[in-house]
């Protein structure tokens, strides 16, 4: 039985434009997993990304409610939501977002000082995460616009893993790479989920979604479809197929 | 013309918050800079203009004697200067006397004149600018119009040992004699009442000579020559007398202040503008980079693109100057009316062109260069660099505070990072705060030697003071004198007489003679050197021992009475009653010239002796012996009561818009530092700030520039206010002021004054509040 980490519960999302009120999610009901790699597609606004926010604290629900090991964040205020996400999320993002004026690791460490207060601890663990991610100690001492699309997601991960959260939350984190590039950040999501991290990973891409082991499909505002593609293994043509079957079942 | 109109259209329309910022700092500077201009121009300016109106003297001299044989000589004396245009003799009365006034009292040389004399002389006439019903009473200089001294009350006037009291008819405008600043002041009697004073012979009868004379600037000479003259013919007739110059000066001290203070809070203001501007244009090339090397790849050259911002901001700066100077004119009334009542003279507000035009061209001429120097470097944008990358105009090649290393708690470290990366964002603290700092120390002086405690600024421009002043004719003074030491209320007596003399080869100086110095309450009155000791030593005003060239151990020649003697010059004082044409002799060395008659004697009497019923028992005693007392206390407080509101009314409009800069500098800058990092506040939010250690950690950014500027900014201050202000009051002849500098006040307004800014800073971050972390999902 695996342990639940998060869990909605007719979660829904509603925005006022121009006038007239969106519903962007629709009695959502979901719980993600502990170790999970779950990734959500969809087409383009369909409420992927509204779906990560909400999930993530980032963001409140219009209605319904989330909980996180049994406490219901969606009730939280502003500064109770960032002690959460601070305390047990991890952010990747497509645009990656470093801040421009902080070295490499200091972009880390500003995240992992909020939590951790033996920095000698944290430090060597950035450094772990580092190597992991194959940044070397001159890039740590480089600023973000010094480096290259890869490297600056892969200082992302290593920003968004510094505090050890229960969840990773990714939002379409090879969007803006190039093929190679997204492989090889796509291979550092899945070393660290095979380490026991738990990934939650918003992607309109078959081979993003490919690395995932739980698959929810989002069409307007609803889960439409859930699948199920066991542990990731490279080369392995069935997972391959019953992805794009599943997807072509949802109307991808 | 019509692609940079579009430019225009477009950036105003982005930057809709810069621009009105930068109107309101401009509006403020056109509108200070305009009331600057009028008060030091066209306000000066209309004391010549009321002084041809009315065909005013150049050189008043009031003389106690209306004999046949003075009008004749003194009509000779004056026909016989070729410098002399036209003049007026007439018959008036001459004392010493008192009036109450301002809940204090007014002491001066009093010529009283009949009514229809005094509005029918061919020159030195008066012009009665209110006038009653009432048909038997006093006219009074329109300065004194006040709740105590209004039509139909009584006044009544301290003559010697006698006292008269007359109804209000009406007030008048004297441009040389119409108020106490001026030497002499006028009253003016109806003819009825002036027969009846007349008669009475409280006062003695006397002439009153007028001078116009063919160039202005020669009144000083004029005057010291006329008296001169009139000294060595009559040396026992008592002359007082007045020029151009003096009064000129004399009545336009708080003008002077008042317009020193705007011009500066002006230039203080446009140099905010102006660092706001440039921050802004700075801002502006750097985030839209990419637009501008579109706009040249589209075709526009550097110069069109520079063009459009010069017009803008020229634009922006002229409309919002012409507005700040067309409401100077609203609160010019305000401001006219306090003037009023210290020069005393009416002034019609009208519109003046010069001060408009010259605002005008100083706020669009500094905005210009301000413009230029920050947008030049448009020129220099490469349109494909631009467009492909944008130009990196921040280059972080230091890591400051790196979060490894240091021992700094967070969000200490993170304000750090921030301040230390925002070089251009000190600097406009860094600036504001100095000025401010200056403006809390010259509040500080004010409160300290002027508002609570008004003896500093006092033994600074008057000199000497005690509770009383008597003067003896030379028969009483040894029975006066032996009265003083026998009266057990008396606590000290000396001699301080002010004695007009001359310089031989220079101008009239006012002598103040005491027969010993060192009993003078006031021992900073000398600022250099020592005072007199022996009858061949001379104390002199520094400022016109500087005109004059004369040093400490020069020789001075000095005539009084037709009679020359030499001094040594053994030291500078500074008093300003006369507005730095002063000098201090010894009892012995003046009578080296002459006798001295009529002294007048300064008398500290113990604690709480009433000054006025000690001056009315001397002049019980001796009778026509005192021929006039003086309560220096009430005086004082009459005419200084005048100046501390004036004072307290700056004071407060200084600090309270200096702060209001301050507000408004940090708003911008924290405006400012939230739009550039927008993404920043969302990405950290996101990863785990909460707002208030982001608000923190903006306030803290600002803390280094403040608290360094603060520090700096107060010791400098206090290191130069005195110096500043000498050269503030150098026009009245200070020169070196020694004001205690409030350490206790600075410390406190110093701390008050960053926890202002941080305050201010934090209030002004609030807005961080609205930055929610999803909208980096619309990538806003």
């Amino acid at each position: 039985m695996k342990e639940i980490l998060l869990k909605t519960e007719k979660l829904s999302k509603s925005y006022s434009s121009g006038g007239v009120l969106q519903h962007v999610l629709k009695n959502v009901d979901l719980q993600l997993y502990k170790g999970d790699f779950t990734i959500i597609m969809g087409a383009s606004g369909a409420g992927k990304s509204t779906l990560l926010y909400a999930l993530s604290g980032m963001d409140t629900p219009s209605l319904g409610a989330i909980t996180f090991r049994g406490e219901t964040i969606s009730d939280f205020s502003a500064d109770e939501l960032a002690v959460f996400r601070r305390e047990h999320c991890g952010f990747v993002f497509q645009q990656i977002y470093l801040i421009d004026g902080m070295s490499v690791m200091d972009n880390v460490l500003a995240v992992g000082l909020l939590v951790n207060k033996d920095k000698k601890a944290l430090v060597r663990r950035a450094k772990e995460l580092f190597q992991a991610v194959g940044i070397s100690e001159e890039t740590q001492k480089k600023f973000p616009g010094q480096l290259s699309g890869g490297e600056a997601q892969r200082v992302g991960i290593v920003r968004g893993l510094i505090n050890s959260p229960e969840i990773l939350f990714a939002d379409e984190p090879t969007g803006a790479l190039n093929s190679k590039t997204g492989l090889d950040v796509l291979d550092v999501f899945t070393k660290f989920n095979e380490e026991g991290q738990s990934v939650v990973m918003v992607t309109h891409d078959m081979r993003s979604a490919r690395r995932g082991n739980r698959i929810l499909y989002l069409k307007d505002g609803i889960i439409l479809g859930e699948c199920n593609l066991g542990p990731y293994k490279d080369g392995d043509r069935g997972r391959n197929e019953k992805l794009s079957s599943f997807l072509s079942e949802m109307g991808w | 013309m019509k692609k940079n109109l579009l430019l225009i259209h477009s950036n105003l329309r982005k930057g809709k918050g810069q621009a009105a910022a930068i109107s309101i700092l401009i509006f403020l500077a056109a509108l200070l800079l305009n009331l600057w201009l009028m008060l030091s121009t066209d306000y000066k300016q209309n004391f010549d203009r009321c002084h041809d109106k009315m065909n005013a003297e150049h050189v008043t001299l009031a003389v106690d004697d209306d004999s046949e044989q003075m009008r004749e000589f003194l009509a000779k004396a004056v026909e016989n200067d070729e410098r002399t245009s036209e003049f007026a003799l007439g018959q008036v009365m001459l004392m010493v006397g008192s009036f109450d006034y301002n809940g204090g009292e007014v002491n001066s040389e009093l010529v009283i004149l009949e009514k229809q004399t005094a509005i029918s002389r061919p020159v030195g006439k008066v012009e009665i600018v209110e006038d009653s019903d009432i048909q038997s009473g006093i006219y009074m200089p329109i300065l004194y119009k006040s709740e105590d001294i209004a039509i139909g009350k009584t006044v009544t006037i301290s003559i010697g040992s006698n006292k008269v009291s007359y109804p209000v008819c009406g007030f008048f405008n004297s441009v040389m004699a119409g108020s106490h600043n001026c030497s002499i002041c006028e009253l003016i009697l109806t003819e009825d009442l002036y027969n009846e004073l007349e008669a009475k012979g409280y006062a003695p009868r006397a002439t009153l000579c007028s001078v116009r004379l063919k160039d202005s600037a020669e009144s000083a000479d004029y005057e010291t020559a006329l008296k001169s003259q009139v000294a060595s013919q009559y040396p026992a007739a008592r002359a007082t007398s007045n020029s151009y110059e003096l009064v000129s000066q004399s009545r336009y001290i708080s003008q002077m202040i008042c317009a020193g203070l705007m011009g500066v809070m002006a230039f203080f203001i446009l140099l905010i503008a102006l660092a706001v501007m440039v921050s802004n244009i700075v801002n502006y090339i750097q985030e839209n980079m990419k637009d501008l090397g579109a706009l040249k790849a589209a075709g526009y050259t550097g110069s069109q693109l520079i063009a459009a911002l010069m017009a803008q901001f020229l634009g922006i700066t002229l409309i919002a100057a012409i507005a700040g100077t067309g409401v100077s004119y609203c609160l010019f009334p305000f401001l006219n009316e306090m003037m009023i009542s210290q020069t005393g003279i009416p002034y019609e507000i009208h519109f003046l062109p010069l001060p408009m035009l010259v605002s005008l061209l100083i706020l669009g001429g500094a905005s210009a260069s301000a413009v230029w120097l920050s947008a030049h470097r448009i020129k220099k944008i490469e349109p494909i660099t631009a467009l492909r990358q944008g130009i990196r105009t921040h280059n972080f090649r230091r890591n400051h505070v790196p979060l490894e290393k240091t021992r700094a708690p967070l969000d200490f470290a993170l304000a750090l990072k921030m301040t230390l990366s925002g070089v251009k964002n000190n600097v406009t603290v860094c600036i504001t705060i100095l000025v401010l700092s200056l403006v809390v120390v010259f509040s500080g002086l004010m409160v300290e030697n002027m508002i609570t405690d008004i003896d500093p600024f006092l033994n600074l421009i008057v000199g000497e003071m005690a509770d009383s002043c008597i003067n003896v004719g030379a028969e009483t003074e040894e029975d006066f004198l032996r009265e003083m030491e026998r009266d057990g209320r008396v606590e000290k007596v000396y001699l301080y007489n002010s004695l007009p003399v001359s310089h031989k080869g220079g101008l009239e100086l006012m002598a103040t003679v005491c027969d010993d110095f060192s009993k003078a309450n006031n021992q900073d009155v000398v600022f250099k050197g020592r005072f007199p000791k022996f009858d061949n030593e001379i104390v002199v005003a520094a400022k016109y021992a500087k005109e004059k060239n004369l040093a400490i151990g020069d020789e001075m020649a000095i005539t009084s009475g037709g009679k020359e003697a030499t001094y040594i010059i053994s030291g500078y004082t500074q008093i300003s009653n006369h507005l730095g044409k002063d000098c201090l002799l010894t009892r012995a060395g003046y009578e080296r010239m002459g006798e001295c008659q009529n002294t007048s004697y300064y008398i500290n009497l113990a604690d709480g002796v009433s000054i006025e019923e000690f001056n009315s028992e001397m002049k019980e005693r001796f009778g026509d012996g005192v021929n006039a007392t003086i309560n220096i206390e009430a005086t004082i407080q009459g005419a200084a009561s005048v100046y501390v509101s004036l004072m307290t009314v700056i004071v407060f409009a200084v600090l309270i818009l200096s702060f209001m800069v301050v507000v408004f500098v940090l708003y911008l800058l924290v405006r400012t530092m939230l739009n550039n990092k927008k993404r920043d506040y969302g990405v950290m939010k996101a990863l785990g700030f909460t707002t208030g250690q982001l608000i923190g950690q903006t306030a803290i950014s600002f803390m280094p520039a403040v608290i360094i500027s603060t520090f700096f900014g107060l010791i400098l201050s206090s290191l130069i206010i005195n110096p500043l202000t000498a050269a503030f009051l150098n026009g009245i002849g200070i020169v070196k002021c020694t004001f205690t500098v409030p350490v206790g006040f600075i410390i406190i307004a110093g701390a008050g004054l960053v926890l202002f800014a941080f305050g201010a800073a934090c209030l002004l971050s609030l807005k961080i509040k609205k930055i929610a972390p999803q909208a980096l999902l619309t990538g806003e």
